[in-house]
């Protein structure tokens, strides 16, 4: 059997699956740019809903509560940090147009305000976050207004405790109890977030679990679950739960294997297609090349290679987890250009002694450079390539784990990245 | 205000390392009631960060034949007394080339001089034993080394000691100094780390088996015959079992020389510098590497290998036993009476290795006996050592196994990489050695295998959290803190080891216990 | 089910021999996304974490004999999840091939015998003379019985034919019938098609014995039988893992064909679109809802996206867009159903409806009356757990669909058709 290569063209590829990539598609995509999006897409399902802008400052451990002051401070301190180079209006834009959209397929959003929201965790602390998923949001606003509560958590869930969450709460929130109570036809044994929350897109187990969200309600007004609500209509499936109960209903995220992930993951993946995406999800691009005319990218899929010819590319293709860099024993490389990657002198001082000082590692800081343009360079300080451009956390000079930035960092970057590549193919269209 | 509390026993020993439990039990058997006591918890010096090697003495044959040959004996009776703590896999010697070929020439014959069996073995059988051997070998003897799990070795001779005396182990309990009259300790006082509350030890004899801290205690008791150098050593432990033998480089002893087994990992080591800091001892990146390299010699493998965790521990030296090198440092131990510090009830033992360790304990015991006028003799070399309570779960493999045989759908795996469920924490925190109303994540873990797999407790840690607050076992946020605690402390092993793979691990561990559940901004107590 | 004449593999070993570098074992995170999206996890208690962790482990014993490798149907979703796109479903079809053959479910082993019993390569040991009367049969019957079908050909070796058209065996078999609305859509586009006295048969049970030996010995037959006519194209009926076991063990053989692969889906799409098939939706008066099933074998193990674009046009074309509702998750995210892998021969029946519980909950989320699928061990497994679970979906072919729609679906070949779907037929 012939395997025969296949030869694709668009205006724009985006190489990456996480959230700048899908946050590239999507702009792009509502520019009429075409896009075709490659990545092999895995750890986005460790998301966990909550979309970040900025959650915690450099150097001090409060919570930031103004996140659109933090980063005028930001701008000021840290002047190479990808957010410090995108004006605030565009960093509001990029994340209305980004939950906009989430809103349109099926995963609704708060909209992006002037301060962050308290959003509550499974171990029962608290952390700040600019976006809440509408199936969360309930939350935040019990938690702010003290509302009697009561978390339900279930037989044979792993890593999610309400007495966790209650004992922890308490001394803030005296009037959050907890109740513990088996899922519907899932009495045995261990389960996952991802099968209750399958199992309650089907009508009948929402009713049976109604009954049993009511008794253990008790008095309380307000009750909150691990995120399973629902996987495909989350927005469906908790309002279907509050007409059930007559209560009113959050999630919480839970450690990975979770939730909200995979509901952006799948979402993602039937979306973006239908919107006009070329979308080769599952594969890495293996060679990725620029002349004068084009950039060339070679993967394959089952069917068997593919060459793609793209007249700008972004690269967003995340850091060690997703394989964007590599960390080797004697330095970090970018493993597709090889790009030159920003960071500390030697291995040794990657990380810090201990694991939660509050620093934060040098590690995390590493990435490549970029110019005004969003686009990679090289050293000496010229861009890679005109068409190139690269969006995500692999920039550097940014951590977003203890900056709690990653949503932030994805979106906004996207937003520029994306803009940047419309510059380009609309001055190359006219000349 | 600081209550303080008075506990009276027999025999107070100090240091939960392996030779102060074997004390422990050796005494217990005579009948004697004795109270260990560490200031942090059982195996938290050499004890714990070793290969796991039970010598069969040919590594000492050249520098230091007298421990060799104790090394072979006691290597006998630990085979045959301690069977559940010891994996018989045996070694090879490897010589690679550019290794001294007049050296394994010699080795056998050294062996012999010292009744340690040694059998020279054809390379192409070596390679056939052990794929991952590499092909510049040039010389292959077969010994009977074997594995010891020092963890279970600790819990083991605690739990009988225990269960034949009554004995006590507590953890978190450190000496501050001792009441001493008319030539006799009085009294020892300790303070509990984590409460701060006093305690009075009143006990007839006092045991420093204090390890790599035998010369500050002996100290605190006005002593000043223990001197002690400390060499620093370093291992890193791989992914995956590489050999089903210990591995030794046929040279003399140097870095990087050995490859353990330890169950389901092995352990690459090891590396020596002088240091004098007994506290926060830490790897560094260049002892890492150079164990890589010198192994990767032996085993090509080791290059590319997943580490998953390194440590490092400080062995104690006797200074008299120092030579120009330390590795060449007899590694014999030492007996003290203090009886030339105007003290009649105290001793110290010291130096040594893991594999002697019962002698050790023995030597110690009968002048403790001799000294509370008790004459019974040592058992240690005839009574096997008992499965304790809760003593299992250190082993490897054995949780795994344990759970899928016990085919009970409700008892939830906790730990997924090394496969400990629900019921091995409950059986741990009811009736483990050490076991306390609240304990740490860490004394669970040291008393199981949760954490010991790639994940290095990035996500069990959150799961038996969970648990535990579930139980009822925590019940505000002191268990928060106990979880940052755990992965503080499992870092330390993690972070000369984060590349490649475990690097990806790392970054999903930080965000979701930084990123997530804000593990980093936890407000202190 | 212990069983110590099981002899024993070193999982760890082979994970590093079979899977590629960085896929393999020893990158996994112990994340659980596998267990959490496996339809097997929680059957005999294992899951495809503790799959792999068992293997690092060294618990081989364990690993070679539990019979979870017989509830995991190697569909390969756990790969599709996996940040690290580890693939476990081979180490799952090596502890298959290992196990003795009196030890292994005996359905799939005497599936796997019958297929290697006759030159029809049968798992029902339908013998080529018996294939070739039942289809001459059937034929005559057409013929005389259904006037606007009275020159209705079904080839049989003719030599040159463009399509070589494979067939499951079930239909011959037990519901002959059910051959016929194909035979009528082949010669509504004008398709120049043959069967195969030889090699005919569609279903490879010898896969699912774990038996590569076996596997390739059919492949082999199937090959030669396409060679010898010189036809262009194999045609792969509506059957899931007949078009895999072809595909995959092609490459995995090192066999040469000079030949194309080809789904009937694909080729519906085509007519469609040429508008060979003028099917349309106007027959959905009553407005019925469908959805449509994936099969792991032909979509996320294959083709992948492109095939499930074809589907979904072609049902769509048949049904009226409004009226399909897709279930979720869907195309290579979709979960087995359960029936692959020799499921539905293995004698686990308990297993299998657990495991299928997903897939109902799956199409009880659609409100679906009807789900269509192009596999056969989908459209019995569905079948089966929609009776189980009560609920009150039907199951068919597409062949159905389109003649439905086309208005020439006979009397007997309206099977799986219900009350509601009958009722708009004349």
């Amino acid at each position: 059997m012939k395997e025969e290569v296949r030869n694709l063209t668009t205006q724009l590829a985006v190489i990456g699956s996480g959230i700048a990539g899908f946050a590239a598609s999507i702009f792009a995509v509502r520019r009429n740019i075409a896009v075709a999006q490659i990545g092999n897409t895995g750890a986005v399902a460790y998301t966990t809903g909550y979309l970040d802008l900025l959650g915690k400052e450099d150097g001090s451990p409060a919570a930031v509560i103004d996140p659109w002051q933090a980063l005028d401070t930001l701008a000021a301190t840290q002047p190479d940090h990808p957010l410090a180079k995108i004006p605030a209006a565009d960093i509001r834009r990029s994340f209305t147009e980004f939950t906009a959209f989430l809103g349109e397929c099926g995963i609704a959003y708060g909209k992006p305000q002037d301060h962050n929201v308290t959003a509550l965790t499974p171990a029962g602390t608290l952390k700040q976050t600019l976006c809440v998923p509408a199936t969360m949001a309930a939350g935040p606003r019990a938690y702010a207004e003290k509302m009697p509560c009561v978390i339900i958590d279930f037989n044979g869930l792993k890593g999610f405790s309400g007495r966790q969450v209650a004992a922890n709460l308490q001394d803030r929130w005296p009037g959050l109890t907890t109740e513990r109570i088996g899922f519907p036809d899932m009495s045995h044994g261990e389960i996952y977030p991802e099968v209750m929350a399958r199992a309650l897109e089907v009508p009948a187990t929402r009713e049976k679990l109604a009954d049993l969200l009511k008794k253990a309600a008790g008095e309380a007004q307000v009750i909150g679950l691990p995120a399973v609500l629902g996987m495909h209509r989350p927005d469906h499936v908790k309002a279907e739960l509050e007409r059930l109960t007559g209560l009113t209903i959050f999630e919480i995220p839970t450690m990975p294997p979770s939730v909200p992930g995979i509901r952006l993951r799948e979402m993602f993946e039937q979306v973006l297609p239908e919107k006009g995406v070329t979308l080769i999800p599952q594969q890495k691009v293996t060679a990725l090349s620029f002349d004068s005319g084009a950039a060339t990218l070679c993967l394959c899929d089952s069917f068997g290679p593919i060459r793609l010819r793209a007249e700008t590319v972004i690269l967003a293709t995340g850091r060690f987890l997703s394989g964007g860099l590599e960390a080797g024993l004697t330095g970090i490389r970018e493993p597709l250009l090889d790009l030159p990657v920003t960071q500390p002198e030697s291995r040794a001082h990657w990380y810090c002694d201990r694991y939660t000082d509050s620093r934060g590692h040098a590690i995390h800081r590493a990435g490549i450079e970029i110019d005004s343009s969003f686009r990679p360079l090289m050293t000496g300080g010229r861009p890679y390539s005109e068409r190139l451009f690269a969006a995500g956390v692999i920039l550097a000079h940014q951590d977003w784990i203890r900056g709690r930035s990653g949503a932030g960092i994805a979106i906004a970057t996207a937003y520029k990245a994306v803009e940047a590549a419309e510059r380009f193919l609309s001055s190359s269209s006219s000349s | 205000m600081m209550q303080e509390q008075t506990i009276a026993t027999e025999v107070l020993i100090i240091g939960g390392g392996v030779t102060g439990a074997g004390v422990m039990r050796d005494l217990s058997l005579r009948g004697l009631h004795t109270l260990l006591v560490d200031k942090r918890d059982l195996c938290a010096g050499a004890s714990g960060g070793n290969h796991g090697l039970l010598h069969s003495g040919a590594r000492y044959v050249s520098n230091d034949p007298h421990s060799a040959g104790e090394c072979r004996q006691e290597n006998e009776l630990l085979k045959k007394l301690a069977p559940q703590c010891v994996e018989q896999t045996g070694g090879l010697f490897v010589a690679v080339e550019g290794d001294d070929p007049g050296f394994a020439e010699y080795f056998p014959h050294l062996c012999r001089q010292v009744a340690i069996s040694c059998e020279e073995i054809a390379i192409s059988e070596a390679k056939r034993l052990e794929p991952h051997l590499s092909d510049r070998i040039f010389k292959v003897y077969r010994v009977a080394d074997a594995t010891i799990d020092p963890f279970r070795l600790a819990l083991e001779n605690v739990a009988h000691a225990s269960a034949a005396s009554g004995s006590r182990y507590l953890p978190h309990t450190e000496i501050l100094g001792f009441e001493i009259a008319d030539g006799e300790i009085r009294a020892a006082l300790c303070r509990d780390t984590r409460t701060n509350s006093l305690l009075r030890v009143v006990a007839k004899q006092y045991v420093n088996a204090g390890g790599a801290w035998a010369m500050d205690i002996s100290r605190l008791a006005g002593c000043t015959d223990v001197n002690l150098l400390y060499s620093k050593g370093t291992l890193l432990v791989s992914h995956d079992r590489m050999t089903r033998h210990v591995i030794n480089r046929l040279r003399l002893p140097g870095d990087g020389d050995i490859l353990v087994p330890g169950g389901t990992v092995s352990v690459l080591g090891t590396t020596s510098v002088r240091t004098m800091n007994l506290e926060n001892i830490r790897p560094t990146v260049a002892e890492i590497d150079l164990n890589v390299k010198e192994g990767a010699a032996m085993i090509p493998a080791l290059a590319t290998a997943r580490y998953i965790r390194a440590f490092s521990r400080v062995r104690p030296l006797l200074q008299c036993n120092l030579g120009d090198d330390d590795r060449e440092a007899k590694r014999g131990f030492a007996l003290l009476d203090h009886t030339s510090q105007g003290l009649a009830n105290f001793c110290t033992i010291t130096g040594g290795k893991l594999t002697t360790f019962r002698l050790m304990a023995e030597k110690t015991a009968d002048l403790v006996a001799a000294r509370l006028g008790n004459n019974e003799p040592c058992t240690t070399t005839s009574v096997p050592l008992p499965d304790g309570e809760a003593c299992r779960w250190t082993e490897p493999g054995a949780s795994p196994k344990y759970w899928y045989h016990a085919n009970n759908a409700d008892d939830m795996i906790l730990c997924e990489c090394e496969m400990v469920p629900q019921s091995a924490i409950d059986e741990i925190v009811k009736g483990a050695p050490g076991a306390e109303k609240e304990m740490t994540l860490e004394a669970i873990a040291l008393r199981s295998r949760a954490g010991k797999g790639p994940c290095q407790g990035s996500f069990c840690g959150i799961r038996i959290c969970s648990y535990l607050y579930d139980r009822g076992y925590y019940r505000d946020a002191s268990g928060l803190r106990h979880m940052r605690d755990f992965f503080n402390e499992r870092f330390k092993g993690q972070k000369t080891v984060i590349w490649g793979q475990q690097a990806a691990q790392m970054e999903l561990a930080e965000a979701l216990h930084c990123g997530l559940l804000g593990l980093d901004t936890l407000e202190e107590e | 089910m212990a069983d110590s004449t099981i002899p024993t593999i070193n999982f760890k070993e082979k994970a590093m021999e079979l899977l590629p570098e960085g896929a393999s074992f020893e990158a996994c995170l112990t994340c659980g996304l596998c267990s959490s999206g496996c339809p097997a996890s929680g059957i005999e208690n294992m899951d495809p974490r503790k799959f792999i962790r068992m293997a690092m482990l060294g618990m081989d014993a364990e690993l070679s004999q539990t019979p979870w490798v017989w509830c995991c149907t190697q569909c390969k979703r756990c790969q599709h999840v996996c940040p690290m796109n580890i693939d476990i479903s081979q180490l799952v079809f090596l502890a298959r091939g290992n196990w003795p053959q009196d030890k292994k479910p005996s359905g799939i082993v005497r599936s796997c015998q019958m297929i290697r019993s006759t030159d029809s390569t049968s798992a029902m040991g339908l013998p080529p003379a018996d294939f070739v009367f039942v289809v001459e049969d059937v034929l005559q019957e057409v013929r005389e019985t259904q006037p606007a079908f009275r020159h209705l050909q079904a080839p049989m070796d003719k030599t040159g034919a463009f399509f070589f058209v494979n067939q499951n065996s079930r239909e011959p078999m037990s519901e002959p019938d059910e051959m016929v609305p194909l035979w009528k859509i082949f010669d509504l586009v004008g398709a120049d098609w043959t069967y195969s006295s030889k090699g005919w048969a569609a279903e490879n049970f010898c896969m699912f014995s774990g038996d590569e030996e076996a596997w390739y010995e059919v492949i082999r037959k199937r090959v030669d039988a396409v060679s010898e006519l010189g036809c262009k194209v194999w045609l792969n009926t509506e059957c899931g893992h007949s078009y895999y076991t072809m595909w995959h063990g092609l490459k995995r053989f090192g066999l040469a064909a000079d030949f194309a692969l080809e789904s009937l889906i694909t080729y519906y799409a085509r007519w469609i679109r040429e508008g060979k098939l003028p099917v349309n939706s106007r027959w959905n008066t009553r407005k019925i809802k469908f959805t449509v099933q994936d099969p792991c074998m032909i979509v996320r193990k294959a083709y992948g996206e492109s095939i499930a674009l074809d589907m979904r046009f072609v049902v769509k074309s048949l049904v009226g867009e409004e009226n399909f509702i897709d279930m979720q998750p869907n195309r290579s995210a979709n979960y087995c159903c359960g029936g692959g892998g020799g499921f539905l021969q293995a004698g686990m029946t308990d297993h299998r409806r657990t495991y299928g519980k997903r897939k109902f909950d799956q199409i009880a989320a659609t409100g679906a009356a009807y789900v269509l699928t192009p596999c056969h061990n989908c459209h019995s497994q569905m079948e089966d757990i929609g009776h189980f679970y009560g609920g009150s979906y039907g199951v068919v072919h597409f062949w159905t669909l389109i003649c439905l729609s086309l208005g020439i679906l006979g009397e007997n070949e309206r099977t799986y058709l219900g009350p509601d779907l009958l009722a708009l037929i004349d």
